[in-house]
């Protein structure tokens, strides 16, 4: 597959690139922001993990995959990542128990667009590859559907694994996608410039 | 024994366990409640049940304090009768979730909303083959109890308020891994208060109520649900609480209701009683004035044309804020009165029922407006007396353009329009001239004010002399006086403290009185009168008076002389008015001569307090100026002053001398440049012919003459010449270098050489010694003047290259160092360079050239001259630097050409 690529399109892909990675390193901060919120709102202690099987379900990213191959992967983990997402936050709406959370709310929205962006990206160094004829998307996985029959202790631990994975696997893909790109340096600057802007979207 | 088994019944969610068994005779049991696996007794006790007749059936609730479904529990009962009991029945069993069949972790209970202040027990059921950790309630660690194999509970007393999305319960393993968790909701039944039903519409009905304490439960499940007469309050949330109906019902109960319990509260009313109108809207404002306008609005609902209504309006401008109230029915419009021109202005209007008034409504919108300019009012205008004669008309400022102050003379018909800027505001007055009366009106855009009128007081202060031991007054009787006239007076030059006595008169007409009291000569008392009226007493008149008066104790202040060129102008001060002791009349001014006074001027004008004496000449002079009353004169100030001379009159006249001086200078420079022939003629004749009286001796020298055509030298060669004068020869100019004795002609005309032959008549000369004393050499030179030489232009002084080129003719100076001088000899010019040399020298620097002179002498440098010199030439200083050479050349060179007329 990767020998298909074309080389027209080299460098506007290795920049491309470098900005998906410093995207996914942007929205692994804002992720890690979201589940602090989170467990702060939960009163969960931090030393407590959570167990159970992953929700998102890919195969593994092993070195011995083709860089296309392994994008592939990663984006479809980024796409079941935003499923689960908007399924919690829809539970979440409609349990209603809002309260006075605006900021864990604003958090909220944030990773989802963010997210969003990243998906694009990573969707344009798909297509710049042979494999945009074989692009599926949205793999559906039913058993990442809420699974808590009611109960409010289990819509809250699956909301927290939501977030837990969505934490692995934007950092999977800062350190994929840096991976990918073949200078480090340019992804190195954007990602301070990236936690600027992180900062002041916080604020 | 029981005839049959036990029967259980589990309401998990209130833990509630339902035991029931037949058994017709007896009505108290024992019941043994057990942890079926661990087989801990949890209930023992003997307990009343009653037979149901129905069923025929004995039953029992128990409510388990930990969950029904964290552990198996094992009931059995037997009957009790006093200390008889029969069998224990058979163990029912109520299975708990901690089954090995059940192998998934749980929690119970999940989901609970309870009270605050409740005491609930969790408990963790362990997944099969997993290792219990711990247990946490929100953060915190708690204490744990085994009920089985899988499961361990603990119990929380005295549970706080949940946060919004419940407090959780996890439960972990050993690895502090969550296995399970449950959440309790803790919060507090609704509890709201003051409910109010009223109308805006004069049919609906609209309640609110204040949401009370905090439940502390939200979501949809938990939330306080409210109900109006039974119809669902949806939009009731938050802060918000309201609700309507479309009927006006007179009854309203409202219930609130969440998962903890409800709440009721009701109202009554008559809808009369309970109108609130809505804001009025749509404001304007139809009609502005100047000092009103009307606002209009518009009602929403037509139901008030018929409701009389009462409506406040607030308007408020930069100045101020005021609110007024309209009534009517159906009031949509209103009147602002006392609105003040030219001002900005916002309304509101909110309005409430006029007839048992429940609440003010909603304000309006506000509206702004101006009111139209009007012509300014009249001003607010007073006259201020700050002396006797001298006042000032002042007005107050208002927004005007401006302001035009008329002064009225009725007597005179006269009148005089003085037209002034906004930023004035006052007008000085004289009393003592011919107006009478200020008129000021102010004036803008809109028009004129009306005017303000202000009468000058037309009774100045009079004088009074006192007579006898009183003061005789007298006034017109004032039309106002109704109640007579009141005098007082005091002393006019206290200042602190002061006795002010009156007295009261009563008489209607032309009135003469005399005032007596306890008055005193030298004093000056001020006199008011005033006309008493009921309503207040007005100031008619007004005087000065002395009972006596008593020339000044004291002399003028500060008198001080000022000379101005050959005037003395003499100032002072007036009088401290309790030093006056009389009205001071004027004053005199005298030239003082020893004790002799000399009147210079008497100034009758007791306001003018200087004094110029003109025309005096040079010296001392003592002047005496004196104050005087009707009673005399003070004594006197003295003041001396010493006319200096006119300084600066003789400054100029130096200038003017110098002036003069240069001008004619100028005058003499340009004529002498004029006439310069004539000049040169006159002092500069051409050198006359030598006259050699005697025999020209032996030739001793050469006198070398260059006739250049600056030639100073002029030698007139006469034919009729004595031979015996021909001393004067000329010697070739190639012979220069030579021994000098030999005698060459030639034909150059450009280096003359002269061989100054000098005759000794006397022997007495010849063997005197040339260093000889100054008065010698002096007298050698008068008896050497055998060569009459006269010399015109400048005599520069020669170089060593003249000295070397033949040296020229070089009266009176001679260098020792001149190596052509033939007779000098070898000895001679071993001598160093003479420096006294270096400058003209007369009489000083000639030496015996004669071989017969002893030549010894050279050290004395001072010699008679050998040669008498008529010149009349500048003898410039021999400078024997280049520069000093220089200069003297040119500076000789412009003189010369100046004579000579070159350029």
């Amino acid at each position: 597959m990767a020998g298909t690529r074309t080389r027209r399109g080299a460098g506007s892909e290795q920049s491309r690139t470098a900005r998906a990675a410093a995207l996914a390193e942007e929205l692994h901060h804002e992720c890690t922001l979201l589940l602090d919120l989170y467990r702060k709102k939960e009163t969960f202690a931090e030393e407590l993990t959570v167990g159970g099987e992953s929700l998102v379900t890919v195969p593994p990213l092993s070195s011995q995959l083709s860089p296309n191959d392994m994008l592939w992967r990663l984006y479809s983990a980024l796409q079941q990542c935003r499923n689960l997402l908007e399924r919690a936050i829809g539970r979440e709406e409609a349990v209603g128990n809002g309260g006075d959370r605006a900021q864990y709310e604003n958090q909220k929205k944030t990773v989802r667009d963010r997210l969003g962006h990243l998906l694009a990206s990573t969707r344009l160094l798909l297509e710049d590859g042979a494999g945009t004829a074989a692009f599926t998307p949205e793999p559906k996985n039913s058993e990442i559907d809420y699974p808590g029959n009611g109960s409010p202790f289990a819509l809250k631990l699956w909301i927290y694994r939501i977030f837990n994975e969505l934490e692995h696997w934007t950092l999977t893909a800062s350190k994929t996608l840096k991976a990918l790109h073949p200078d480090g340096a340019t992804p190195k600057e954007r990602r301070t410039r990236g936690r600027a802007r992180g900062r002041r979207t916080r604020r | 024994g029981l005839d049959r088994q036990v029967r259980l019944d589990a309401d998990t969610e209130a833990q509630k366990l339902l035991v029931t068994w037949e058994d017709g005779r007896a009505s108290t049991f024992d019941v043994e409640i057990l942890r079926t696996e661990l087989m801990e007794i949890v209930f023992n006790e003997t307990v009343v049940a009653t037979e149901d007749q129905s069923t025929g059936k004995h039953q029992w609730n128990w409510t388990s304090p930990v969950p029904l479904e964290c552990t198996s529990l094992s009931v059995k009962v037997r009957s009790r009768d006093g200390q008889d009991v029969s069998e224990w029945s058979s163990q029912q069993i109520l299975p708990g979730l901690d089954l090995p069949d059940n192998t998934d972790s749980q929690m119970y209970p999940e989901g609970k909303t309870v009270p605050v202040g409740s005491n609930m027990t969790f408990c963790c059921i362990v997944k099969e083959g997993q290792q219990f950790g711990s247990l946490l309630y929100k953060d915190t660690l708690v204490k744990e109890t085994m009920l089985s194999r899988r499961t361990y509970a603990t119990t929380m007393t005295n549970q706080g308020p949940s946060n919004p999305s419940g407090t959780n319960v996890v439960c972990s393993d050993e690895k502090k891994m969550i296995i399970t968790g449950a959440v309790v909701f803790v919060g507090y039944p609704p509890m709201p208060s003051d409910l109010v039903c009223e109308t805006h519409d004069l049919i609906s009905v609209d309640c609110q109520w204040s949401k009370g304490r905090e439940t502390y439960l939200f979501g949809m499940a938990r939330q306080t649900y409210y109900t109006l007469n039974g119809r669902n309050c949806s939009k009731a949330r938050d802060s918000n609480m309201r609700c309507g109906l479309e009927q006006w019902d007179g009854n309203w109960t409202l219930v609130a209701r969440n998962l903890l319990g409800e709440f009721r509260l009701t109202d009554a009313a008559e809808l009369g009683h309970r109108v609130r109108p809505v804001a009025p809207v749509n404001l304007t404002t139809p009609e502005v004035y100047s000092w009103n306008a009307s606002v209009g609005w518009l009602w929403k609902y037509n139901g008030y044309e018929r409701l009389s209504l009462i409506c406040q309006v607030q308007r408020t401008s930069h100045s101020n804020s005021s609110t007024q109230t309209y009534t009517g029915y159906g009031l949509n419009t209103v009147v602002l009165k006392d609105l003040q021109p030219d001002e900005k202005y916002n309304v509101k209007v909110r309005c409430g029922s006029q007839k048992n008034f429940w609440k003010w409504g909603e304000w309006s919108l506000p509206l702004s407006f101006q009111t139209k300019m009007d012509r300014p009012v009249a001003p607010d205008i007073w006259l201020w007396m700050d002396s006797d004669n001298l006042g000032r008309v002042l007005w107050k400022v208002s927004t005007t353009s401006g302001y035009e102050v008329t002064l009225w003379s009725p007597e005179e018909n006269s009148q005089q329009t003085l037209t002034l800027p906004q930023s004035m505001y006052s007008l000085p007055i004289n009393v003592t001239d011919r107006w009478s009366k200020v008129t000021v009106t102010a004036r803008n855009p809109a028009g004129v004010s009306l005017p303000a009128n202000v009468v000058i007081p037309r009774h100045l202060p009079g004088k009074n002399g006192g007579k006898g031991s009183g003061f005789p007054l007298s006034w017109v009787a004032h039309a106002n006086a109704s109640c007579g006239y009141v005098v007082d007076w005091y002393n006019t030059s206290c200042t602190h403290d002061c006795n002010v006595e009156w007295t009261r008169v009563c008489v209607s007409i032309n009135a003469f009185f005399s005032f007596a009291g306890n008055f005193f000569a030298g004093v000056r008392y001020t006199f008011s009168l005033y006309a008493c009226s009921s309503e207040s007493t007005v100031l008619l008149e007004r005087w000065h008076g002395y009972m006596q008066e008593l020339v000044p104790s004291r002399t003028v202040p500060r008198l001080s002389p000022n000379q101005e060129g050959s005037d003395v102008q003499l100032t002072w001060d007036q009088i401290p008015l309790e030093h006056q002791r009389g009205f001071i009349l004027g004053y005199t001014v005298y030239l003082t001569n020893a004790s002799h006074l000399t009147l210079l001027a008497n100034i009758t004008d007791p306001q003018l307090t200087n004094h110029t004496v003109k025309n005096l000449v040079l010296g001392s002079y003592k002047f005496t100026v004196k104050a005087y009353n009707a009673a005399g004169e003070d004594g006197g100030a003295t003041v001396s002053i010493s006319l200096d001379p006119y300084t600066y009159w003789l400054i100029m006249e130096i200038l003017v001398a110098l002036g003069t001086m240069t001008c004619l200078l100028i005058i003499i420079t340009i004529a002498c440049y004029r006439k310069r022939k004539w000049v040169k003629k006159a002092f500069y004749p051409d050198i006359p012919e030598p006259k050699l009286p005697g025999e020209w001796g032996i030739t001793q020298g050469t006198l070398d003459v260059k006739p250049s055509p600056h030639s100073m030298v002029h030698i007139v060669e006469d034919s009729v010449w004595d031979s015996s004068k021909e001393a004067l020869v000329t010697v070739p100019e190639e012979d220069e270098e030579g021994t000098g004795d030999e005698e060459a002609d030639t034909d150059e005309p450009a280096s003359l050489r002269y061989y100054n032959q000098v005759v000794e008549e006397g022997s007495s000369s010849r063997g005197r010694p040339h260093a000889s004393d100054s008065s010698a050499s002096s007298t050698g030179s008068m008896d050497s003047g055998h060569t009459d030489v006269t010399y015109t232009g400048i005599q520069t002084s020669p170089d060593a290259s003249q000295c070397a080129g033949g040296g020229g003719y070089r009266p009176q100076m001679q260098s020792a160092s001149c190596p052509e001088d033939p007779q000098t000899g070898p000895e001679e010019h071993l001598q160093p360079p003479v420096g006294s040399f270096g400058g003209y020298q007369p009489q000083c620097s000639w030496k015996q050239d004669s071989p017969e002179a002893d030549g010894g002498g050279l050290d004395q440098a001072c010699l008679g001259s050998p040669t008498s010199v008529t010149s009349s030439q500048f003898l410039l200083p021999y400078d024997t630097s280049e520069e000093g050479k220089e200069h003297q050349s040119s500076a000789s060179t412009w003189f010369h050409n100046l004579l000579t007329g070159k350029p």
